[in-house]
């Protein structure tokens, strides 16, 4: 069940965001992103589906521009692969919204915002609101709260 | 001290890695420093924790900052707060100590009436609960589910699911909570308690009674969505909510599994129709509701009908031009064609198009269903495109194609000559993408059959392939074997050859011409493949021998065996020697040492499943067939224990030694079918078979077996009349295995009785009997009566079977049991004739 992390990295295999859901032990988690931006990066952005089986898990993702937005959920669980690209894709928009034409840099020296998003769109691995403009309300009224 | 802003920038900045390094190593012993300091303030503390947060997304170690986030967590002020969760949530899990001192800071929060602290406790306790939290915070969260306000209940729920997860018995606790949550409009509130239902599904099993309670609240919530029309609110691509769909479609699913008829499953039905009409004619977010959809068609007891709309939507799935449709409908029908291979067969054009996706992924999955629907309908038309295929397709595919094409004309192929036609043009272009298996069934198959006619044109299509591929190693060997066998058939036919449209007429001299370019090819990959070749080469040099008239060519064959007499390879070296020496014997001792093989028996293998094992093919069937059917495996074993040095290959002249040794193996397990005498003896043991046979009897240390022909005890005991109810299961030389049905009222129940009778003349030991049935079935075993049985005697056990009404009543029994000291395994299916419970 639920997602077991979530990534985004860009081309070069630079990780701009890790937010790991299941207990996976800190020393793997480097050798983890490696492989997994290696099975990603090679594969077809055009030709080929966006999703792909790796070791007992199952990769979703998504490129936008430069940048990688990866799910990874179990493979025995047979969840939704269509819907978790919605989710992501739900993710980028939100951002965009939020940064107002969200790019590379906005993740970089933002990355904390990033995951403020991210607390509010999912919780523990699910997915906790759908909707896109209570999400956004949302995060401009903590937003004056701070 | 410098901003995270400016840490930033300069690690950005850096133009070496070694530079990177160092900005990064100094700015982390400053942090660390700072962090010494007793008396920090909270700005500056603040400042150092984002900035601990930015080594930890370069994947620097963070540890050191662990209590520092907890300090700042509990400073009144939100934003300052707020980092020290997040940060919390980033640099520490579940399997931390410190994360006890976390517990009364987020038992205060939670309590905290401002929404916003209390969602970030709660946010955090559901990203990184222990089971010590679990326990120590449960009635925090049970209060929050009960609160008014929607943000918090929504987040309550997922983490009350998180918690049953943690610990299971937390399920009764919640599950009064979940009315009045199905109630709530909010779409997150909905999400939320959706997946506690399913978390306390999947977590507690006593609960189903009481989730299959809220169904009808799920399916109004389902029926909402379907009458929706645009929700600008939650709308994604003209979709109202597809993630709601998502998990409501998915818990209907995991509730309703296993209901019979009930107004709920009816209204269900009724609703997935709607759902799939609705949505026909979408796009990508439409398809992750339609495929929720048709899963939940084929997990549910849905009518037939409804289960032939969920094919078709699979296969209009099938012809976008989205990857992702395709990969998750093909995914789909690889699971449903067990249910509807009707349905899937029809769609089958759409299928085999999809071997020509770019995508290996897609390919593979096409491939596999290829298989699945096929038929003896459809053999020849797949085949074809199998073939076509299997000539470009990757090479790590090659084997799979080779061995699950070969089983499937095994199974459905309208005539043998098809049969043979399809297997030759397969080993035209599978290259040596065999598996030895595969070969020797090939071998096997044309043995069986004594259609001379047949033969001949197969023998004669073989040398004509052959002559053109003589790179394909498994063509060329299964050739080599063919006319050593019937090479003599051939003699004086004609064949028009590939290129030229030249006919030539076979002639004594043109094969072993044949033979010579044979034992020279060394373009194989692998050198031992060209010993093989070469091994061959030489028993069917000798097999001809003694067809040929011809002195010239006759001479020309002696020649290809002493050359090889001085391979450096031992095995052909020795074998050269031997054949030397059989050269020479006078004819009528040479005809019976090279008389036709008799033919093996086909084994029945089932098919191999690509995605789960996808570079190592077995064949799951062999292993448990009887003794006597592994000719292959038991004989080599029993070689094995002679000292000689056998290769897998298996080489006209070592099938012999096979064929020779299963006899006694046969003989020693009781087989009836054994005549020594009437079967050649092997020609490397020519000169003392007898005392071979006793070597090998020693060594099992049976009385049974001796070398002459004596009818097998088991013969003395009449088998048993099957009487009314009782369903013979298997039976050999030594086991009797009968079902009796003793009661099967039609309610999905059935009491059967296994009565295992030894039919052999020794006793058998250690005897067990494991059954099992299929996974929608439950299956209760007593213990066997007899673990001994004396010849003669019968041991019993009861069989409680219970399932579905209708189901088929099908067993798999796994029996073992001692003979002689031998350990015995055998495995077989019962499907009762037919019977349903």
């Amino acid at each position: 069940m639920a997602i077991q992390f979530l990534l985004a990295l860009n081309r070069q295999g630079k990780l701009r965001i890790s937010k790991w859901y299941a207990n996976i032990p800190e020393s793997q988690k480097r050798q983890l992103i490696r492989k997994v931006h290696k099975l990603i990066s090679s594969r077809d952005h055009q030709k080929q589906s966006n999703f792909v089986q790796f070791e007992n898990q199952k990769l979703i993702y998504r490129r936008y521009n430069g940048l990688y937005f990866i799910i990874c959920c179990d493979l025995a669980s047979k969840d939704n692969e269509l819907s978790y690209l919605e989710v992501i894709h739900l993710l980028v928009e939100i951002l965009d919204v939020y940064f107002d034409n969200v790019c590379e840099l906005d993740l970089i020296f933002n990355f904390y915002k990033i995951y403020e998003v991210l607390d509010e769109l999912i919780l523990a691995g699910e997915l906790q609101e759908t909707s896109k403009d209570l999400i956004l309300n949302r995060l401009h009224y903590l937003d004056a709260l701070s | 001290m410098s901003s995270l802003k400016t840490f930033i920038k300069s690690v950005r900045n850096s133009k070496t890695i070694a530079a990177e390094r160092a900005v990064i190593r100094k700015e982390s012993a400053k942090i660390r420093t700072s962090f010494r300091d007793v008396h920090l303030d909270e700005e500056r503390r603040k400042k150092n924790i984002s900035k601990l947060m930015y080594l930890y997304i370069l994947g620097e170690p963070t540890y050191f900052g662990q209590v520092e986030c907890l300090k700042l967590l509990v400073s009144p002020k939100f934003s300052t707060k707020r980092l020290g969760y997040m940060a919390t949530m980033l640099v520490l899990d579940e399997n931390q100590e410190i994360l006890t001192l976390l517990t009364n800071s987020l038992d205060n929060d939670m309590k905290n009436s401002n929404q916003f602290i209390a969602g970030l406790a709660l946010c955090t306790l559901g990203n990184i609960a222990s089971p010590e939290l679990a326990q120590d915070l449960y009635p925090n969260v049970e209060k929050l589910l009960g609160s008014h306000n929607t943000y918090l209940k929504k987040k309550a729920a997922i983490v009350a699911a998180k918690l049953v997860e943690k610990n299971p018995d937390l399920s009764e606790l919640f599950l009064p909570k979940v009315p009045a949550l199905l109630n709530d409009k909010s779409h997150g509130v909905l999400l939320g308690v959706l997946h506690l239902i399913k978390s306390i599904h999947l977590n507690d099993e006593s609960s189903h009674d009481r989730l299959i309670t809220f169904v009808p609240r799920i399916l109004a919530h389902l029926r909402l969505l379907t009458t929706t029309g645009y929700s600008p609110e939650y709308d994604v691509k003209g979709i109202p909510d597809p993630f709601l769909y998502v998990s409501l479609l998915r818990t209907l699913r995991m509730i309703m599994a296993n209901v019979e008829e009930s107004d709920n499953l009816e209204a269900l039905n009724d609703l997935l129709t709607q759902v799939c009409s609705k949505l026909e004619g979408t796009k990508s977010a439409g398809f992750a509701v339609l495929y929720e959809a048709v899963q939940t068609i084929f997990v549910i007891n849905s009518d037939s009908s409804l289960k032939i709309l969920g094919v078709n939507i699979l296969s209009k799935l099938l012809t976008q031009r989205d990857n992702n449709a395709r990969y998750v409908a093909l995914n789909t029908l690889l699971n449903v064609i067990e249910y509807e291979p009707l349905a899937v067969q029809r769609h089958k054009s759409t299928v085999v198009s999809c071997l020509q996706d770019w995508d290996i992924s897609i390919r593979r999955r096409a491939l596999e269903l290829t298989f699945a629907i096929m038929t003896q309908q459809n053999i020849r038309v797949l085949t074809k495109e199998l073939l076509t295929f299997l000539n470009n397709t990757d090479e790590e595919l090659k084997p799979y194609i080779t061995t699950q094409l070969s089983i499937a004309c095994n199974k459905y192929s309208p005539n043998f000559k098809w049969h043979f036609e399809t297997l030759i043009s397969m080993m035209k272009v599978a290259g040596n993408y065999f598996s030895d298996d595969v070969l020797s069934n090939i071998l096997a198959l044309i043995m069986q059959h004594d259609d001379r006619a047949l033969t001949t044109h197969l023998t004669i299509e073989l040398i004509r392939a052959s002559e053109k591929y003589y790179n394909e190693y498994g063509l060329v060997l299964v050739t080599i074997w063919c006319l050593g066998e019937y090479g003599d058939l051939v003699l004086g036919s004609t064949y028009e050859q590939k290129d030229s449209k030249k006919t030539k007429s076979i002639k004594e001299s043109s094969l072993v011409d044949l033979l010579q370019v044979f034992s020279n090819i060394s373009t194989f990959e692998k050198i031992s493949q060209a010993n093989q070749i070469k091994a061959y080469t030489l028993t069917t040099a000798l097999k001809l021998s003694s067809k040929f008239k011809d002195r010239g060519a006759i001479e020309s064959l002696r020649k290809i065996i002493t050359k090889a007499m001085h391979d450096s390879h031992l095995e052909i070296q020795v074998r050269a020697i031997e054949y030397n020496e059989i050269f020479f014997q006078p004819a009528s001792v040479k005809r019976g040492i090279l008389e036709k093989m008799p033919p093996p028996p086909v084994k029945q293998r089932e098919g191999v499943s690509l995605l789960s094992r996808s570079t190592t093919l077995k064949t799951k069937g062999s292993s448990s067939s009887s003794g006597g059917n592994d000719a292959g495996n038991s004989g080599n074993l029993l070689l094995d224990l002679l000292g000689e040095d056998i290769k897998k290959d298996a080489s006209p002249e070592e099938t012999k030694k096979h064929e020779n040794t299963m006899d006694l193996l046969s003989d020693i397990f009781g087989s009836i079918s054994v005549n020594q005498q009437q079967q050649p003896p092997a020609p490397a043991k020519l000169q003392k078979p007898a005392s071979q046979n006793d070597k090998i009897i020693d060594l099992f240390g049976s009385s049974a077996a001796s070398s002459s022909p004596s009818p097998s005890p088991a013969l003395s005991i009449p088998k048993p009349l099957p009487k009314d109810n009782e369903i013979q299961a298997y039976s050999d030389s030594n086991i009797n295995f009968v079902f009796v049905i003793k009661e099967n009222s039609g309610n999905g129940f059935a009491l059967l009785e296994a009565r295992v009778q030894n039919n052999s003349a020794s006793i058998l030991s250690n005897l067990s009997v494991l059954c099992a049935v299929t996974k929608q079935q439950k299956l209760q075993l007593s213990s066997i009566s007899n673990t001994t049985l004396s010849p003669g005697d019968s041991s019993t056990l009861n069989v409680k079977i219970t399932g579905n009404p209708g189901s088929k009543l099908k067993i798999r029994v796994k029996m073992g049991y001692n003979k002689a000291g031998q350990p015995v395994n055998k495995q077989f299916d019962f499907n009762a004739g037919g019977k349903t419970l």
